[in-house]
């Protein structure tokens, strides 16, 4: 099992927006979190990746972990290369194993061309590319994807869900969190979140 | 901690600072537009003056465009510094906490901030220091430069403790504006201080301790040592403060 959380809770002032959440997540799956917007989809993502703290309940991950959250946080003012050398020795991963990925990743999701421009200059579409990909850069054991293609054109929507099945046969439990119902035949498990409960 | 990460940090953020054009044009122009202000409004009429630092029977005897000049290049030094503090920890808070979740240790990213910090103050000590010399010859160059590193570690110190607390850049400049304005631009002025009604509360001000030092090194022989000291325990102070906050925010559950 990858990922084990137990009975969480999370309150903003009187408003319980978790309530005694549990689920598991096993090697090789793709498990989806639905809801409307506001049911705490983003919070539990959150709690998990340990950026917030949740008032109750444990989270057990085996493995390393990649964060794609929804919105592109990136440096505006570097370019999309530095942020890969940046986030590879934040993951403390050799710079021969960095290029490769580097080289593999701006191919895999076709912006290669780009990799000398700032962020400021991109568009979303090409932000949320080097988002998601940041999230990839060390071949996590767990990978929590918060709306990942926001901004993506069809054809990288087809990357992005092709890669996602090469690293579920990789071992590689992925979380992602949709409102595309359309997507429900892609995943193996998917949960509802619905007045702070999976369903 | 490795110093490759340290020093990776330390390479993106001033590759951050130099893109930035307003900080450049900031950094160049702030200072030359001070002192050419002064150039044109102050007279060349010799003001006797006594400094809180030294014992009651000194008095300085310069210009008051001399005098001017030190304390515009205090006072411009000041304000960038701590422009650029707040800069540093507040414009990237977000991203800087995604780079903790992805493996850097807070003190790896707080150690490249403060080299960045640092490398800034020398620059902008050594920039405003030379431009001042041109404008008014000053007696201890190289002494002078020291006390502007000095005000740019207090109010360095002061600009990043704003930018921890404070989530908005435009409540951040006004809090820096409004500091800087009443402490370095009016009231440690010595021509205002020697005839202030109450000077214990500008004494404990940020800027007291760096303004005394840079005038009496700038246009006096007199040791500064006790001036420069509690400079570095103010803006120590500051620091602290900006570092347990800055660990409080970043810090992974």
């Amino acid at each position: 099992m990858i990922l084990n959380s137990e009975h969480i809770g999370k309150s903003f002032g009187r408003k319980k927006v978790l309530k005694d959440i549990s689920f598991q997540l096993e090697a090789g799956s793709i498990t989806g979190i639905v809801g409307e917007n506001g049911s705490g989809k983003s919070v539990l993502m959150e709690i998990i990746v340990g950026m917030r703290n949740a008032d109750k309940g444990t989270v057990n991950i085996n493995g390393g972990i990649g964060y794609c959250p929804q919105k592109a946080v990136l440096f505006p003012q570097l370019t999309v290369q530095e942020h890969f050398i940046y986030f590879s020795v934040a993951y403390g991963i050799r710079k021969e194993q960095s290029k490769r990925r580097c080289e593999e990743l701006l191919n895999r999701f076709n912006y290669k061309k780009y990799q000398h421009e700032k962020i400021i200059n991109l568009s979303g579409g090409t932000q949320q590319k080097l988002n998601l990909s940041i999230s990839l850069l060390h071949e996590p054991d767990l990978l929590i994807l918060d709306e990942p293609y926001n901004g993506f054109d069809w054809d990288t929507y087809q990357r992005f869900w092709h890669y996602t099945n090469h690293l579920k046969t990789l071992g590689c439990a992925i979380l992602i969190v949709t409102h595309l119902l359309s997507e429900k035949e892609r995943l193996d498990n998917i949960y509802e979140l619905e007045n702070g409960v999976l369903i | 901690m490795t110093a490759n990460r340290i020093f990776t940090g330390l390479s993106m953020i001033l590759r951050m600072l130099i893109r930035q054009k307003i900080v450049i044009i900031l950094i160049l122009i702030i200072p030359a537009f001070f002192l050419t202000i002064v150039e044109f409004t102050t007279s060349d009429r010799v003001l006797p003056f006594q400094l809180a630092s030294l014992d009651d029977d000194i008095f300085i005897n310069i210009s008051e465009k001399g005098i001017s000049f030190i304390f515009f290049a205090v006072a411009s030094s000041g304000f960038l510094v701590s422009f650029l503090g707040l800069n540093l920890i507040q414009k990237n808070n977000i991203v800087n906490r995604r780079l903790i979740i992805c493996g850097y240790h807070p003190i790896e990213l707080l150690i490249s901030i403060l080299l960045a910090l640092f490398l800034v103050i020398s620059l902008i000590a050594v920039y405003v220091g030379l431009l001042t010399n041109v404008f008014y010859p000053i007696d201890h160059l190289v002494r002078f430069i020291l006390s502007l590193i000095l005000i740019g570690f207090v109010y360095g110190g002061y600009g990043m403790v704003v930018g921890s607390l404070l989530k908005v850049e435009l409540e951040g400049i006004l809090m820096i504006v409004l500091l800087v304005n009443i402490d370095v631009g009016w009231l440690q002025n010595p021509l205002f201080y020697a005839e202030a009604q109450n000077q214990i509360i500008i004494k404990f001000l940020p800027a007291y301790f760096p303004s005394q030092t840079a005038i009496i090194t700038a246009v006096t022989d007199y040791s500064a040592t006790a001036a420069i000291v509690n400079s570095v325990l103010y803006g120590s102070i500051f620091l602290f403060f900006s570092m347990l906050i800055f660990f409080y925010k970043m810090r992974t559950k």
